[in-house]
């Protein structure tokens, strides 16, 4: 009852608040007037009785205060009042408010967007019901460095019947079987595409447990019988897809033609539905050639096993290396199983790890970096306002002062600065959550495959929260902060100080050290940045093995099921012939594989004559390049030994091969390669038998898995010469025009060779350099701006403190140079004030840097975390920026008339 | 101008609400009834009398009504309510325990 009357009571304060001052005052009004009458009946003259009851009873005003406190409404009409005041002031000091707020814009900014990756990448939970029991299986050969490879279909099939810790276990495969690479061509009405496909089995599906939006999945019946020589012609699209390509309009049960065959769309999958970031366009029933099916060499399939409910990692792991222990016993064979103790080239082990940890794979550790960077720039940026804050709370001293003279209490006005900080805070906040969703949104299209998940990243709650919570944190600092020495200060001093304002030794020093974090910040933020840049730049100055300059390529795909190598070989000729006559080109080559971001085939391959340290006839080549052209002399390859592949060899029975340096060292150490002879499986590029061929060349090595690391061992085969094709090549044309201006040609040409064959990947080879380093390349872009960011808000900050010194200093420099000192003394005093901060700043920020630098040497390449040449460069920046920031201040002392300045005094 | 401490403070809410426990009483009246019956040793100052008033009728304890006074003016006048009249309770309970208490202390020493 109590509280409902108290409730009443509140309500009533604070909606009839004019009735309520109206009564306040009449009943103050009422009880002077009592004390009027009492004097005046004691005697007293009216109007001295007036006087004296006036001084009696004080200032009514402030009663009311009290009276209103009492009432404990004031909490909310003040905030108005605040806000109100707070609006006017900062309006009156636009510059003030606008260096704060777009500063702390961009911190929180910067620092949102990055978070939003952080959350939407790494610490979101994947897309799937109970993601947390989803483990990846992969084969691993330590021995090679070979990492997350696929299985064998028999141990594949295997692992799912023995294991009793998983509820389920699919596979996938995006290349190998029916279908070339990860992609397909589709044909949509009469528009050829080529789109991204996986090919998984009902398992994993199940596995998955994703459920499509329309029709039905794959049965086991469709995706676990290898039989035949092609997969059942059903396909399921993704919802992206069925939405873009035909509109949305109804497509289950009929007939798309994909690969030149016309699939039945059994199914629609769910928006965002997707396999290991794959971006998956078209899912295909999972089909191996028998062949392939048995062969446990092969290692094909991509595992997905969900937990079962209780199960844990541990014992999953357990039980695995219970069976890779005694494999080959379990299932009664020697021949190439899973091995605990993988010494040899040959031999793999398997192991789990946490589905998403294997989808972000090493990304995690630069987007943390970059986390780390934003972070920096963000105590940079409160540094630097907590400075300006400080200044401006100097020369707001008087008013607050005499504010808390006419009776504000400390409360109130530390409120009044919070109200302050929280206004500017708010409004960066709102600017940079704006800044972040227009950053993250650029990012994605600049950099599509930069970052894993990117498809998924949206600003949710977690990020609005980090948001929320760096605004108010700001907002709290600033109002501690405006307030700051108010505690300890006299109001008399204050106001005897006058407009100069106090500036005690604490604000003195709190300030400088405030500058020397904010250098030190900056120095390590700019190593970072530097150390990038220059891994960046040696990536781009590799030399990958051939020249890359007035490269125009694309790639494109002859399916299988509607052309034989001979006919797709005649294909690819025609298309070479007609582009090599296009005024402007001067070479046209086509390729397997297009250097220097390729995937590696690995192929065993047996060699004449040759027996390896353990005992093998045969080699494990890493890459297969098979070529159309005068592929040599068109890439610039050079050779080495020997000679490159010659019209002639086309006519002659006698096959030819060319290997590359490292190929020809691994084999042959030392002795002459020319002359030996090796036996390729015909099967990888579509002869019908393995034949020998001989070596007659050796080529440089050029870089095959992205320019930073080292060439393989490679093996160059003819087409030319065996009149047959694998269904897709990379055409690349040596030509003097762009891309854009050759394209119309480039589709014309193809359609007339395969209407139904789409022309992808057009672009010039720059291009692909620049996307096979595109994510050392984003972080340097990142960290740079970054970095950039924190060497600006340094300078201001050094710049500020040293203008307000010299404000503060006025006086006293007027006085040195009327006394007779020299202005260039005046100036270099000044400097060297500015100057020692820096230098203070720099050691530290120094310190800090090879302190923390460890953490990024394994994304650098080339360049060393305690690289002197970018130290160097980094400390004659910062001291070139520094020495910018403080000669003006130091100019302006130096220029100031001491007739002016003691005048003004 | 400093704030009564809370043991004047709870003192003054005592005073009030015993003066007014009989009737109700104005401001003003309050103030002179305190002053008469302490025979001049309290003198209420009107800058802790009303911010009390309004405390306690925060509390719930006084509820306020306007009413003409003998002269014909408005005035707001306070009564107690049954929760004050419980609190007055209360408090002189407590009042009595620690004066008893003081007394003791200040006598026996």
């Amino acid at each position: 009852m109590r509280i409902l009357d108290k409730a009443r009571l509140r309500l009533r304060s604070l909606c009839r608040r004019p009735n309520v001052d109206f009564e306040l005052e009449a009943e103050l009004r009422f009880h002077l007037d009592q004390l009027i009458e009492e004097n005046i009946s004691s005697g007293m003259p009216p109007e001295e009785a007036r006087r004296a009851a006036q001084r009696m009873i004080g200032g009514i005003a402030q009663y009311k205060e009290e009276c209103q406190d009492m009432r404990r409404v004031n909490f909310v009409e003040d905030l108005v009042q605040d806000l109100r005041y707070t609006i006017r002031s900062l309006a009156k000091s636009p510059g003030f408010t606008g260096v704060v707020v777009a500063t702390l814009a961009l911190g929180i900014g910067a620092n949102t967007a990055i978070f939003t990756i952080v959350q939407g990448v790494l610490l979101r939970p994947l897309d799937y019901p109970k993601p947390d029991q989803l483990m990846y299986l992969t084969a691993e050969s330590p021995a090679i460095g070979g990492t997350r490879n696929a299985l064998s279909a028999p141990e594949y099939t295997e692992f799912r019947q023995m294991n009793q810790s998983f509820a389920a276990v699919g596979a996938y495969s995006t290349g190998g079987a029916a279908y070339t690479t990860g992609e397909v061509n589709l044909t949509a009405g009469d528009r050829p595409l080529r789109v991204r496909s996986i090919s998984v089995d009902a398992h994993l599906l199940k596995t998955l447990s994703i459920q499509p939006e329309q029709g039905r999945f794959f049965s086991d019946e469709e995706t676990a019988r290898w039989t035949g020589t092609l997969p059942p012609p059903i396909a399921i699209l993704s919802h992206g897809l069925w939405r873009t390509a035909f509109g949305g309009r109804p497509l289950v049960g009929q007939k798309v033609e994909i690969e030149g065959r016309p699939h039945e769309i059994v199914g629609i999958m769910p928006p965002g539905a997707d396999v290991m970031d794959n971006h998956t366009q078209v899912w295909l029933p999972l089909w191996l050639h028998p062949s392939t099916a048995r062969q446990r060499g092969d290692h094909v399939l991509y595992v997905i096993a969900r937990l079962k409910d209780g199960v844990t990692f541990e014992a999953a792991q357990t039980e695995l290396n219970a069976f890779v222990d005694d494999w080959g016993e379990r299932v009664g064979t020697k021949d190439h199983v899973p091995t605990n103790r993988p010494l040899r080239a040959v031999d793999h082990t398997l192991q789990l790890r946490a589905l998403q940890d294997a989808i972000v794979g090493n990304a995690s550790r630069p987007i943390w970096v970059l986390q780390a960077a934003v972070g920096f720039v963000l105590l940079i940026v409160c540094a630097n306002l907590a400075n300006l804050t400080m200044a401006r709370a100097g020369s707001r001293r008087r008013e607050f002062v005499l504010r808390a003279a006419l009776g504000a209490s400390r409360g109130r006005l530390l409120r009044q600065s919070v109200t302050e900080g929280a206004v500017m805070s708010g409004a960066a906040g709102i600017l940079g959550l704006w800044l972040a969703n227009a950053g993250v949104r650029a990012l994605i299209r600049a950099y599509p495959t930069g970052i894993p998940r990117t498809s998924e990243l949206t600003i949710d709650l977690p990020v609005l929260l980090v948001a929320l919570g760096l605004s108010t944190a700001t907002a709290l600092l600033f109002g501690f902060v405006s307030l700051g020495r108010g505690r300890t200060s006299s109001m008399v001093t204050a106001l005897k100080e006058g407009a100069r304002g106090a500036s005690g030794a604490w604000r003195h020093y709190a300030r400088r050290g405030l500058v020397i974090a904010q250098v030190a910040f900056a120095v390590m933020l700019v190593i970072g940045a530097g150390l990038l840049v220059q891994t960046v730049y040696n990536l781009t100055r590799i030399d990958a093995g051939f020249d890359r300059s007035r490269l125009v390529t694309f790639s494109m795909t002859l399916p299988m099921a509607n052309s034989d190598p001979d006919t797709r070989a005649q294909a690819y000729q025609r298309v070479l012939d007609r582009l090599r006559s296009v005024p402007g080109v001067l070479g046209t080559v086509a390729m397997s594989g297009l250097p220097p971001n390729r995937t590696p085939d690995a192929i065993a391959t047996p060699i004449e004559n040759y027996t390896s340290d353990d005992g093998r006839t045969f080699e494990i080549i890493d890459y297969y390049q098979f070529v159309m052209g005068d592929y040599f002399g068109t890439m610039g390859i050079p050779i080495v030994a020997g000679r490159g592949f010659e019209r002639t060899d086309n006519a002659s029975q006698g096959k030819v091969a060319i290997v590359n340096e490292t190929l020809a060292k691994r084999i042959w150490k030392g002795q002459n390669p020319i002359g030996q002879r090796l036996r390729p499986p015909g099967g990888s590029f579509g002869a019908t038998d393995d034949v020998w061929h001989t070596v007659i060349g050796v080529a440089k090595d050029v870089r095959q898995r992205g320019v930073e690391r080292p060439a393989g061992t490679e093996l160059y085969v003819s087409l030319d010469q065996h009149g047959v094709s694998p269904p897709s090549m990379n055409v690349v044309m040596r030509t003097t025009l762009p891309p854009a201006a050759l394209s119309g040609t480039i589709q014309r040409v193809v359609r007339e060779v395969d209407a139904a064959v789409p022309v992808v990947r057009l672009r010039n080879m720059d291009s692909v350099f620049a996307e096979s380093i595109r994510r050392p390349r984003l972080l340097a872009q990142l960290l740079g701006t970054f970095a950039g960011l924190a060497l600006l808000l340094a300078a201001i900050g050094t710049y500020g403190v040293l203008s307000y010194m010299v404000t503060e200093r006025r006086r006293e420099i007027g006085i040195r140079v009327a006394l007779g000192a020299a202005r260039s003394h005046v100036l270099t005093q000044i400097m060297k004030q500015g100057l020692q901060v820096t230098a203070i700043g720099v050691t530290i920020g120094l310190a800090g840097a090879l302190a923390v630098n460890r953490l990024i040497a394994s994304l650098l390449f080339g360049v060393q975390p305690t690289d002197t040449a970018t130290i160097a460069f980094v400390i004659a920046t910062i001291t070139a920026v520094a020495v910018l920031a403080s000669w003006l201040p130091a100019w302006r002392a130096s220029r100031l008339d001491p007739n002016v300045v003691l005048r003004d005094e | 101008m400093a704030k009564p401490t809370d043991f004047v403070q709870g003192t003054l809410d005592l005073l009030i609400l015993k003066t007014i426990s009989l009737e109700p009483k104005h401001g003003w009246a309050i103030a002179k009834r305190i002053q008469q019956v302490s025979q001049e040793a309290l003198q209420i100052q009107q800058g802790s009398l009303y911010p009390a008033l309004h405390r306690l009728e925060q509390q719930a304890w006084i509820k306020a009504e306007w009413r003409p006074t003998e002269t014909g003016r408005m005035a707001k006048f306070y009564s107690l309510t049954r929760s004050g009249r419980k609190q007055l309770e209360r408090e002189l309970a407590n009042w009595v325990r620690l004066s008893t208490a003081i007394n003791i202390v200040v006598q026996e020493a």
